[in-house]
């Protein structure tokens, strides 16, 4: 079938769902189970829609959730109203996907979990920090907490981000405080910012989730092949290698434009899986024994042994030394 | 027999010079010792004419693509 001669047959098919559904209420409303207890408590419902039967044909797309229904009247009659042109699947019960910790609010607030300025979308807490008159502080990047320069010091931070649903003043966990301009018109060597703990939020400074506790900073210096690790806000727990270090003129795309970055570390995942993705940013990557080695801040969706992309990340020092203060550990 | 760290950082800045549309380079190791890392957005249109080596600094070239900051 061609595209709208299937728009039309899932327009007439619509109408036997409905009349199924319709049925299936009055059914139970009086309390009628023809039916064992399992199927009994599968929705009654068909999905319509379209599927790709050929490179340049068209079917209609059936997706049934209730197993009694496929050799039922109903797909019967729809089977006649797309004449015979129909891609029929047992779907089941389809349920909500589970929203993970590190995108919801986080109480305490933890390494790892959704956080942002509340102009931004949403990066990750890479770990909390003081300064030398011992104020507590969340560690993350510039464009996770300073929007790329654009923030004002004082502007609120929000946990989970706008984008994991954090509204402000609601999920308000405090103020931006310092951040290192990003320059887009010279050389980077960080990507960083800081913001204040408002009173009352707690916070757990060594949770790594799977990972287990932090123990505190690198000092030896990173070496190709070295193992790490991070817990991000988009893809959670991953694991890595390092490829590259001392990496000079990462050229990295934001809104504001490109900035170059030199003396960065470059990271692949293990296996076939990526070692970051958006919203990972501001992740605190660790080593074998959980201490400190780098923050993220970039990726890219090509390279890699695995084909799935390169991240790149400040070393802990360099942001450290910047923003003149010490991890907690 | 391979190269040390020392020698891959002063052939470092050659590389950089010499490969202008690189988007990254760096340091990256081979089997018996140290080696450049060269990243590129595209693949290099004239591959036989590439230098391998930089003062017998062997180049590794890899194509990553462009490099966002990790943001939904």
């Amino acid at each position: 079938m061609n595209l709208d001669s299937v728009r039309n047959a899932k327009n007439e098919a619509r109408a036997v769902v409905s009349q199924l559904v319709r049925n299936d209420v009055f059914r139970r409303k009086l309390g009628i189970r023809a039916q064992s207890i399992d199927m009994a408590s599968q929705p009654s419902t068909i999905a319509l829609g379209v599927a790709r039967a050929t490179a340049g044909d068209y079917s209609l797309a059936v997706r049934v959730q209730n197993r009694l229904l496929m050799e039922g009247e109903e797909i019967a009659a729809i089977r006649h109203l797309a004449k015979g042109e129909v891609d029929v699947k047992y779907i089941g019960q389809i349920q909500k996907r589970q929203v993970p910790w590190y995108q919801q609010k986080c109480t305490p607030v933890r390494i790892g979990c959704s956080v942002a300025h509340s102009k931004v979308t949403a990066g990750s807490v890479g770990a909390f920090a003081q300064s030398a008159s011992q104020t507590i502080l969340v560690l993350s990047n510039n464009h996770v907490l300073a929007d790329e320069n654009n923030a004002t010091l004082g502007d609120p931070i929000l946990q989970p981000g706008p984008y994991d649903g954090g509204q402000n003043p609601a999920d308000k966990i405090g103020s931006l405080t310092q951040f290192i301009p990003l320059n887009f018109t010279g050389v980077n060597t960080v990507d960083c910012a800081i913001a204040t703990l408002d009173g009352g939020i707690t916070f757990d400074s060594k949770n790594l989730d799977l990972l287990g506790q932090l123990s505190g900073v690198r000092t030896p210096p990173v070496d190709i092949g070295d193992t790490v690790a991070k817990v991000g806000r988009t893809t959670g727990v991953t694991h890595g290698t390092v490829t590259a270090i001392e990496l000079d003129n990462v050229t990295v795309g934001y809104d504001n434009g490109n900035a170059t970055f030199d003396g960065q570390i470059e990271i692949e995942g293990t296996g076939t899986l990526p070692f970051s993705r958006g919203g990972d940013s501001g992740s605190l990557i660790v080593d074998q024994d959980n201490l400190a080695l780098a923050l993220l801040f970039a990726g890219g969706a090509t390279g890699g042994s695995n084909g799935q992309g390169l991240t790149y990340a400040n070393p802990t020092a360099a942001v450290l030394q910047a923003l003149a203060i010490t991890l907690i550990v | 027999m391979g190269h040390t760290l020392e020698e891959a950082r002063a052939a470092k800045d050659k590389a950089r010079q010499l490969f202008t549309s690189n988007v990254g380079v760096g340091i990256t190791k081979v089997d018996d010792g140290y080696a450049l890392k060269v990243n590129l957005r595209n693949p290099l249109v004239d591959k036989e004419n590439v230098p391998t080596a930089i003062d017998g600094v062997p180049v590794q070239f890899e194509v990553v693509g462009e490099i966002r900051k990790q943001q939904p």
